[in-house]
């Protein structure tokens, strides 16, 4: 797979091409509205990370001029600015997603994934790391062939955590995927610690007990 | 107890006036009184003049007296008769080595009668004048104030937040009036100022603060996922995450308080507040395991024209609120009508002032959990659609009101 980071904040684009570059991304990275442009009509990404605050150029520019250039790959826009008008005005333009700074690497991850997967596969939705299958468009877990049944706050959790496999989800992270980027809602990492519970107890009595971790006092992990 | 400009005015001069008139009257008067017996003597002296020259002319032919006119006695007849109702001079001459005594008279009914209608006439154009005065007053300050009056209203309007813009006429044809619009002019143009400065601050630094929070958050995921993490060192970055994320938060909040001043929610549309509470309720109920017993009266079809997003959080945090600061085994009665919205929750009684609680970074709590701007966002929310909070804390019970009042 592989992406492009548009994004002038140097630190902030390391952090981003370091955690996609450990999932076996291929990234290129932009820090201008130029070397951007440069870079997306010179090579083709599977998705493009797109902030919109960019030296030379608005994002918002951009996007519009790669969507222009009938230029296929997902974009996902990240921004400073939570303005609805921004919003709407970036996924008018052509943008597939929009996420607000501050943002956990494991929920861009999960949104270039999600992003990636609605756009080049297909038919089949299903995930399968061995005796573990999810299928996406039902919203069916089976373990051994057997079904698992959960409630949606629970699927959202596990989901979540099977796309950031093998890495530490912190419970900020997963609390803020599902109930969204609500203003003054710290009280939910409470309601995280019960869907994984009650998560962990479900798996294991379908005898995957160890599939979900508990890492320290930080939060989660799935390892397949 | 305060009066307004007129009643005060017309109670100055009610007072006042009749005074003045009363003094005026009794002056002119003595002073009328004064003229008019100056003028009685003078007159009994030119007859006793006139009288004089004609006894001089002819002694014999002219009678000794006329009634009511005068009278002329030699010295050594002493027969003093004083009629009533004249006023009499008396004088001694002597012609031809007789003495005479000559009285003249004349009527003093006719100059007090004068004097009474006199008096009388200005008695009647003094009420007048009373009347005139109060009436003419009462009209030309009810017009020369009518500026007064409509700076009044419009300073009364005049809201920092939602209505800014006053312009005060500076030529009202009164020198005061155009001082005195001119420096509210002024002055509502430099609270506004400081008013804008201080809100593009408040923005500007969210929204700058925003990135380095990105970066924090971004290398913080980086961080632990390292491998080799230790415990103690996984404990510490559990509570950097923790304070990150509640700085986020608090961020976030601020950011909205900042867009709510500026304005920035102009997007309206219609809720139904029904079923956006019912969900709401869900949600909360799906969210907390120990979500406090519930008793609700949701009126069905209530609509409110406003910003969805911000009705959402109004709502939202009201709800949380009365989760979040309940006992344990506590209750929540939450009562929708098409006119107001009640939550009543049990909870200990709040630590702070009252009135403060709804005030930023005011927390009733040493609770980390919240950051202190979940009420101040609903205050904004509220005052930026004109409707009445109110608050309230009786029998171990808080009760917040929102009436909707929807122009």
């Amino acid at each position: 797979m592989k992406l492009l980071v548009i994004e002038d904040e140097a630190s902030l684009r390391r952090s981003i091409v370091d955690y996609f570059t450990q999932e076996d991304f291929l990234c290129e990275q932009a820090g201008t509205f130029q070397e951007g442009i440069q870079k997306a009509d010179n090579f083709q990404y599977d998705c493009i990370i797109l902030d919109i605050n960019l030296p030379g150029g608005s994002g918002l520019k951009l996007l519009d001029y790669l969507r222009k250039d009938k230029k296929p790959e997902g974009i996902i826009i990240i921004s400073a600015r939570d303005a609805v008008e921004e919003r709407i005005t970036g996924l008018d333009l052509g943008a597939d997603d929009y996420l607000t700074k501050p943002f956990h690497l494991s929920e861009l991850y999960a949104r270039v994934k999600a992003l990636i997967r609605r756009k080049y596969t297909a038919g089949s939705n299903i995930m399968e790391f061995e005796k573990l299958q999810l299928d996406l468009s039902l919203k069916i877990l089976t373990y051994n062939s057997l079904p698992i049944s959960l409630t949606k706050n629970e699927y959202e959790v596990l989901l979540f955590l099977i796309t950031n496999k093998n890495r530490v989800v912190s419970r900020q992270a997963i609390a803020e995927h599902i109930y969204g980027e609500q203003a003054d809602n710290l009280a939910s990492f409470d309601f995280v610690y019960s869907h994984v519970k009650n998560l962990k107890r479900k798996l294991k009595e379908k005898g995957a007990g160890d599939l979900l971790q508990a890492v320290y006092g930080l939060g989660y992990k799935i390892v397949i | 107890m305060s009066k307004t400009l007129a009643q005060k005015n017309n109670r100055y001069l009610l007072t006042w006036l009749p005074i003045v008139l009363l003094l005026g009257s009794v002056l002119f008067f003595v002073m009328l009184d004064h003229h008019s017996s100056h003028m009685q003597e003078k007159q009994l002296s030119l007859k006793q003049q006139n009288i004089w020259k004609a006894f001089l002319q002819n002694p014999e032919s002219l009678p000794g007296k006329i009634d009511g006119e005068y009278r002329i006695t030699k010295n050594d007849e002493q027969s003093l008769d004083t009629a009533s109702g004249y006023a009499h001079l008396t004088k001694q001459y002597s012609l031809y080595g007789n003495n005479y005594q000559l009285t003249t008279y004349i009527p003093t009914k006719e100059y007090s009668h004068l004097v009474i209608k006199v008096f009388a006439t200005e008695l009647f154009v003094f009420i007048l004048l009373l009347i005139a005065i109060v009436f003419l007053n009462k009209k030309s300050s009810l017009k020369l104030w009518q500026p007064f009056y409509k700076t009044l209203e419009s300073t009364r309007v005049y809201d920092v937040v939602n209505e800014p813009f006053i312009q005060l006429n500076n030529e009202t044809g009164i020198t005061e009036f155009n001082q005195l619009n001119n420096e509210l002019n002024s002055l509502t143009d430099k609270v506004n100022l400081a008013y804008t400065n201080q809100k593009q601050f408040v923005e500007n630094a969210s929204h700058e603060i925003q990135t380095p929070l990105a970066i924090i958050r971004s290398k913080l995921d980086l961080l632990i996922n390292e491998p080799g993490l230790k415990e103690t060192t996984a404990g510490l970055l559990a509570d950097i995450t923790e304070a990150n994320d509640r700085l986020s938060q608090m961020n976030k909040s601020l950011l909205i308080l900042a867009k709510i001043d500026n304005n920035q929610f102009p997007e309206k549309t219609d809720i139904d507040v029904s079923a956006l509470i019912g969900k709401l309720l869900a949600t909360y109920k799906d969210h907390y395991d120990n979500f406090p017993k519930l008793s609700e009266y949701i009126e069905t079809g209530v609509h409110l024209i406003a910003n969805p997003a911000l009705i959402e959080i109004l709502f939202s945090n009201l709800i949380k609120n009365a989760v979040i600061h309940n006992i344990s085994g506590g209750f929540i009665n939450l009562q929708l009508t098409a006119s107001q919205l009640i939550i009543e929750n049990s909870g200990l009684p709040l630590t702070m002032d009252p009135s403060l609680l709804f005030e930023r970074f005011n927390k009733g709590n040493a609770d980390s959990k919240t950051t202190g701007l979940g009420l101040s966002l609903v205050k904004q929310i509220c005052r930026l659609y004109y409707m009445d909070l109110e608050y309230t804390f009786a029998n171990q019970m808080h009760t917040i009101k929102v009436n909707f009042k929807q122009a």
